[in-house]
Order: structure tokens, then C-alpha cells, then sequence
């Protein structure tokens, strides 16, 4: 004849078995916070929230100037650059050149030789 | 009977009407957070953002300097426009000193006024002044004045090529020339921003709501025109008027073998840089492309290439020269009206006969001048040579220019006699040296060409733009070669070829074309148009020039005397800077 055995733990003792690797001992803070130190609480770190938005929004703002800076920046240096193209291409002019000293004291050639090229 | 009022207690009836406050705060609170949220959202938004227009840069236009450089024509320069709120103004008199001394020759006109007027919020003190004046004048710190920042095309080269470019208004618009017929393509497209301001109304940042979207600057665009041969053609010019006595006159040089324009010069011209000083708006344009005339004999050479191309005539076939033809009541004759004989082709173009050009439109028709012959003459014309018909260069107001067909009631056989030998039909110097181009470069029409392409931003990256042959087979090889050939000899033999440079492959044929006076109704008996048309190279024609002469006075005819010798010097110079090296 044959037997069939069960084994079953109390309920206590397979609570405590699963929590075998757990503090068993409870702390009680001995100072509890009451509902004036939560509202406190709550308004500084709204307070903070508001601070770090307020930082965010202006750091936005200064981006915005530094742009708008950097922008007014290139405009001068793109205007400086036609300035000087202007300057460079009106003494470049062939009338100007044409009427250099240099080009006055040029003279044409008495004979033209030519290179064979073939 | 007693009466029981209903006792409500005044806190609860305090209580209601907080609640019922409370109800209507929320009510109208959800109204205007939530049913009219967006138009509220816009509105702050409006508030807000400020739209700002970023202009785009009008495109450069260059010139080619050399085989592969390139000379600017025209830039931007940065200008600046003086204004105030005459409303903030609180130092008039200062104000006033300020702009007297440092931008005296840009002040607009009773500009005092303007600042005494306090029922406008803008009024122009000066324009177009300096960055150096607009920084002198902010450093004064003036009340109610501003600086707005600008830019002003300038032309360095001052009249150099003045009526190909044009210039640009006011409004910013192009006028004449390249300016106004590449308006779209040089000015871009502006582009925009809108983005929150201060309270000054600088952007400060760029957040979801902000919009940038990029100007798109217009085209650099290079011409075909060579700033050396532009500039040598219109010293040439105006020496060569000199001593014609004459003051109106053009010169066009063109490559036959691409279409390319490589000068354009008018005589009187003016500064594109000072547009608003000239007082005769006829200078603007440019008559080497938009004012047709009577070409006169220079055509002949295209009648000649009409029966080469035939086959009805060859360079020594002969006719015999009466010195006058008569057709129907008309006579026409030749500037030498003694008959001389049996006279070639060759020599019809040395000496300019005309009877010889009405002789080749009588063969075109069999023997006489006929619906057959005037109809082939005609196809030429206006389908081989394209007159009639604008050749859609990238300029502002060509014509058509006007041949009139043979069915027409004024297509007579006297018009068609007169045509053969120019006169009775009208064509611009650009039809006429296009046209004489696609005749001896070997029977090609090439579309003449003013841009050589499109440079980037950087000033580097050239795009060329392709040449386009209109038409081939416009006259045969052969045709072409002999015609060439017929050129060449004619002018050897004609005083024509004075001063020429020898060992080349010159050929022309000068034009002396009668004026229309439009108050006798008939033809000047003073006043002539002498005109050039000839190709120069060592084998083959290597550049065309045509020139015109509107009023020489220095005797002879025109054509001859004052247009030829300006070609000879152009086309000695071209030889040299083309470094075509001589035969032999």
C-alpha cells in the first residue's frame, strides 16, 4: 500500500521565507512631518519648478540676442565684403587701368613674331 | 391666518452666491479658455511675433575678361537711407547741422521740412549715404532718426557696356538691357522670418511658432561679352565717328561659330550709375539690338548666298550691266550709272551693284522678277535667314523687324527689287550679323547668345549655357565657302580693305542704305545710314562684326567711307587679341 504525504508550510513561516533576504526590523523616524511642513514643502518645490522654468525661458531669450547678435555680425561682415568687392572691381575698371602710368609707358611692338605652333 | 416666511439662514445664501459666482467665473473662463481659445491664441500670438521680410541679393552680372575670366559689371553695394519720426524729433536744429555736415550731397530736398512735419511718422533725410556717414550719424544718438540699411547696383566699369546691362529703378525693378530681360532670374525671391521681439523688436527666440524660410538669391550671370573687345569697339567707335563727323553710330561683334556676343557698343551712351541724370531716354536703349532700319546693301551679300544656295548663280557668272533696271514705273539704279558691260557676281558685291542684286531675283523667278522668284526670296529671308522675326536674345525690346511677303498688297515687284539690295525691309544689326554669320560659317544659324552661363555664390562654380543652332542647311557648305570666297575678293578689291592687316581671311561688303524722310514721304536726299558687315580669321571666319554709322558727314558714301574703316581697325586689333597667327 502505497502513501501520498503532503508538506505545507504555516502562512507565517512561508511569508517569512520569502522575505529571507529582507530587513525583518521596521524604523519609525521618530519626527513625523505634519500637513504645515507638506505645504512648505509643496511651495518650494514649486518654487524650484518656477526657478528652473524662469533660467530655461531666459536662456532661451539670451540664445535669441546672441543670435540676433551673430546675425547683425555677418550682415557687417557681408557688407564689408561688397564694400570691398565695389572698391576692388572700380580699380580694376579699364579705364582706370587704361589711364595708369604704367599703361602709359606701355608701347606697341615694332614686329610681331610668331612661334610655330605645328 | 398667520403667516410662515421661509427662514434661509445667511450663510447658506452666502454660500449660493459664492457658488453662483463661482459657476459664472467658470462658465465665462471656459468660454474664453476653451470655446474661443484659438482666436485668443492668434491674437497673442499676433502680439508677440513680428514678421520680418529677409531680402534676397540681386544677382551679379559678369563679363567674360580674356578665354577664362571673368570682370564684374555690376554689383551691390550696401547704401544706407536716413529717416525720422518727426514726432520724436526733439532737437530740429541739430538734427538738421547733422545732416548738412555729414551727408550734404545726399540729402533729399527740403529735408527741414519733412522734420517739421509732425503729422508724418517717416520722412526721408537723405539716401543713399555711406555705411561710413549712416555710423557717423547713429554715434550722434539723434532723437526720432534712423538708419535703414539698402544696397544700390553700381557699375564699376561706369558706361562700359551700359545699354547691354540697363540698370535697375527705384523700385527695384530692371530696366533695359540685361536688367530688365533677366529681371525674374537676377532678382531671387525675398525670403521671411517671424519670430517673438522684445519690446524693441528684436527677435529673441525661435521657438515652435517661429518661421524661417530662406531668401533665394538671384543668378550671377556671366555674359558672353569680352570686357577687352567691348571696351576696344566703343574707343574705335567713337574715334572712328570723329572723323566721320558724326555722333550716332553702333558696332556688334559676334563669334559665327557659337553665337556668341562678344560686343554690343552705342554711340551716344550713358553711366548707368547716374541713369536719373540723362535727359534723352533714347540712350537707354541699345540699337545694335532694338531699332530696326533699311540695312541697304550689306543684304546683298544674302541675295548672293539665296542663288549660291539655288544654284542659280556661281562667283564668275556674268550679266550684263546697263548701269539701270527698270521695273514696272520704277528705275533703279546703281551709284555708278554707266553701263559697263558683262560684269560678275564677285564684282556685283566689289562695287555694289544694284541692277546685279535685281539681276539674282530675276533668276530666282526664271528670267523675271515674279510671284516664283519674290516668293523663293522670301522663304530665304524669313525662314533661312530669319528676318521678320525677333531671334529671342536674352535683351530687353527687340522687334521683329518687317519683311513684306510677297502676297501682300504692298509686295510688289519695285519692293522686291528694292529688298534684293535692302532697301523696303527693316532689320536690326543683331538679325542682319546673325544672319551674315549663319551664311559663311558653313550654313549654321546659331541663336546669338548673351550669357555664357550662370556663377555660384562662391564666385566659382560656373554653369555654361549651351549654344543652340536654330537652323542647319541654312545655305549649303558649298554655297557657303563660295560666298566666303565672293566676300573676300570683293573686298580685296575695293578701297574697303585700306590699312588691312595682310596674311589673313578677311572678306566684307560695305552698305549705303537711303534714309525714309517722313515729311517729304520718300527717300532723304541727304541723309544716309552707312553700314559694315565682314568676318575676319586666318582659314575660317574667326569673329563677324557689323557696324553702323547713322550721320557721317565726311563725304563719299557712307557705307565706305566712314563704316568700313572702323571695321579694318577693329578687325586689325581682333587679329591681334584673338593672337590668330598670319598664313605664310
Amino acid at each position: 500500500m502505497s502513501q501520498t504525504y503532503s508538506f505545507t508550510l504555516p502562512r507565517q513561516e512561508a511569508r517569512q521565507a520569502l522575505r529571507r533576504n529582507q530587513n525583518t526590523v521596521r524604523f519609525k523616524m521618530p519626527i513625523s512631518l505634519g500637513p504645515v511642513s507638506h505645504t512648505v514643502l509643496i511651495a518650494l518645490m514649486l518654487a524650484v519648478l518656477g526657478l528652473v522654468y524662469l533660467t530655461q525661458i531666459t536662456k532661451t531669450s539670451t540664445f535669441g540676442y546672441q543670435l540676433n547678435d551673430l546675425s547683425t555680425k555677418k550682415d557687417q561682415l557681408a557688407s564689408e565684403n561688397s564694400d570691398l568687392q565695389v572698391e576692388t572691381a572700380r580699380l580694376q575698371a579699364l579705364e582706370r587701368v587704361q589711364q595708369s602710368n604704367v599703361a602709359k609707358a606701355l608701347t606697341t611692338p615694332a614686329q610681331t613674331d610668331y612661334a610655330n605652333t605645328n | 391666518m398667520k403667516q410662515h416666511l421661509t427662514h434661509i439662514p445667511r450663510t447658506r445664501l452666502l454660500i449660493g452666491l459664492i457658488i453662483a459666482l463661482g459657476a459664472m467665473f467658470t462658465v465665462r473662463l471656459f468660454y474664453l479658455q476653451v470655446v474661443q481659445h484659438d482666436y485668443y491664441e492668434k491674437q497673442a500670438e499676433l502680439e508677440h511675433t513680428t514678421k520680418f521680410t529677409i531680402p534676397a541679393t540681386r544677382g551679379l552680372i559678369y563679363a567674360l575678361d580674356g578665354a577664362d575670366k571673368y570682370a564684374p559689371l555690376v554689383l551691390n553695394e550696401p547704401v544706407y537711407t536716413v529717416y525720422a519720426d518727426p514726432t520724436y524729433v526733439k532737437d530740429e536744429p541739430k538734427v538738421a547741422d547733422v545732416m548738412r555736415r555729414v551727408a550734404g550731397g545726399n540729402t533729399v530736398a527740403n529735408f527741414e521740412d519733412g522734420l517739421k512735419n509732425k503729422d508724418t511718422r517717416y520722412a526721408v533725410l537723405a539716401r543713399q549715404v555711406s555705411k561710413a556717414q549712416a555710423d557717423l550719424i547713429t554715434k550722434e544718438n539723434l532723437d526720432g532718426v534712423g538708419v535703414q540699411p539698402q544696397t544700390k547696383r553700381v557699375y564699376p566699369e561706369d558706361q562700359l557696356a551700359s545699354q547691354t546691362l540697363g540698370f535697375v529703378n527705384g523700385e527695384g525693378k530692371g530696366q533695359y538691357g540685361i536688367e530688365q530681360a533677366l529681371n525674374n532670374d537676377l532678382a531671387g525671391k525675398d525670403g521671411a522670418l517671424r519670430a517673438v521681439t522684445d519690446v524693441h523688436g528684436i527677435p529673441i527666440s525661435v521657438g515652435a511658432n517661429s518661421v524661417q524660410v530662406a531668401p533665394q538669391n538671384g543668378k550671377n550671370v556671366v555674359l558672353t561679352i569680352d570686357r577687352n573687345v567691348q571696351s576696344k569697339a566703343e574707343q574705335i567707335l567713337k574715334t572712328g565717328l570723329d572723323r566721320a563727323k558724326a555722333t550716332k553710330g553702333s558696332i556688334l561683334v559676334m563669334d559665327p561659330n557659337s553665337g556668341h556676343i562678344l560686343a554690343i557698343a552705342n554711340l551716344p551712351t550713358y553711366n548707368p550709375n547716374d541713369f536719373g541724370k540723362v535727359e534723352d531716354y533714347t540712350v537707354f536703349s541699345s540699337r545694335a539690338v532694338d531699332d530696326p532700319y533699311e540695312p541697304g546693301s550689306v543684304i546683298k551679300a544674302l541675295t548672293m548666298a539665296t542663288g549660291l544656295d539655288q544654284g542659280i548663280i556661281q562667283p564668275t557668272t556674268t550679266y550684263n550691266n546697263t548701269g539701270t533696271v527698270k521695273i514696272e514705273d520704277a528705275v533703279i539704279r546703281n551709284v555708278l550709272t554707266s553701263p559697263t558691260g558683262a560684269i560678275t557676281m564677285t564684282q556685283v558685291l566689289q562695287y555694289s551693284f544694284n541692277t546685279g542684286a535685281v539681276q539674282v531675283l530675276q533668276w530666282l523667278g526664271g528670267g523675271q522678277i515674279n510671284t516664283n522668284g519674290k516668293q523663293k526670296l522670301y522663304d530665304y529671308f524669313t525662314q533661312h535667314f530669319m528676318f521678320g522675326q525677333p531671334t529671342k536674345v536674352d535683351l530687353a525690346g527687340e522687334p521683329n523687324g518687317e519683311i513684306i511677303p510677297p502676297d501682300d498688297p504692298q509686295g510688289g515687284n519695285v519692293r522686291y527689287a528694292n529688298m534684293s539690295f535692302g532697301q523696303g525691309m527693316s532689320a536690326t544689326m543683331l538679325q542682319v550679323l546673325t544672319a551674315f554669320g549663319a551664311a559663311i560659317n558653313g550654313g549654321v544659324y546659331y541663336s546669338p547668345q548673351i550669357i555664357d552661363g550662370y556663377l555660384g555664390d562662391d564666385g566659382k562654380a560656373f554653369t555654361p549655357k549651351s549654344s543652340v543652332i536654330k537652323k542647319s542647311g541654312v545655305i549649303s557648305q558649298d554655297a557657303s565657302a563660295k560666298l566666303r570666297q565672293m566676300l573676300h575678293d570683293a573686298r580685296e578689291g575695293s578701297s574697303a580693305s585700306a590699312g588691312e592687316k595682310g596674311g589673313y581671311f578677311i572678306g566684307g561688303k560695305t552698305g549705303t542704305a537711303q534714309v525714309y524722310d517722313p515729311k517729304t514721304g520718300n527717300y532723304s536726299s541727304t541723309d544716309t545710314i552707312g553700314s559694315y558687315v565682314g568676318f575676319g580669321g586666318k582659314d575660317k571666319p574667326q569673329y563677324v562684326i557689323m557696324i553702323r554709322v547713322d550721320d557721317a558727314h565726311n563725304g563719299g558714301y557712307s557705307g565706305s567711307a566712314a563704316a568700313a574703316p572702323i571695321f579694318t581697325e577693329l578687325s586689325n586689333w581682333m587679329l591681334d587679341y584673338l593672337q590668330i597667327q598670319p598664313k605664310g
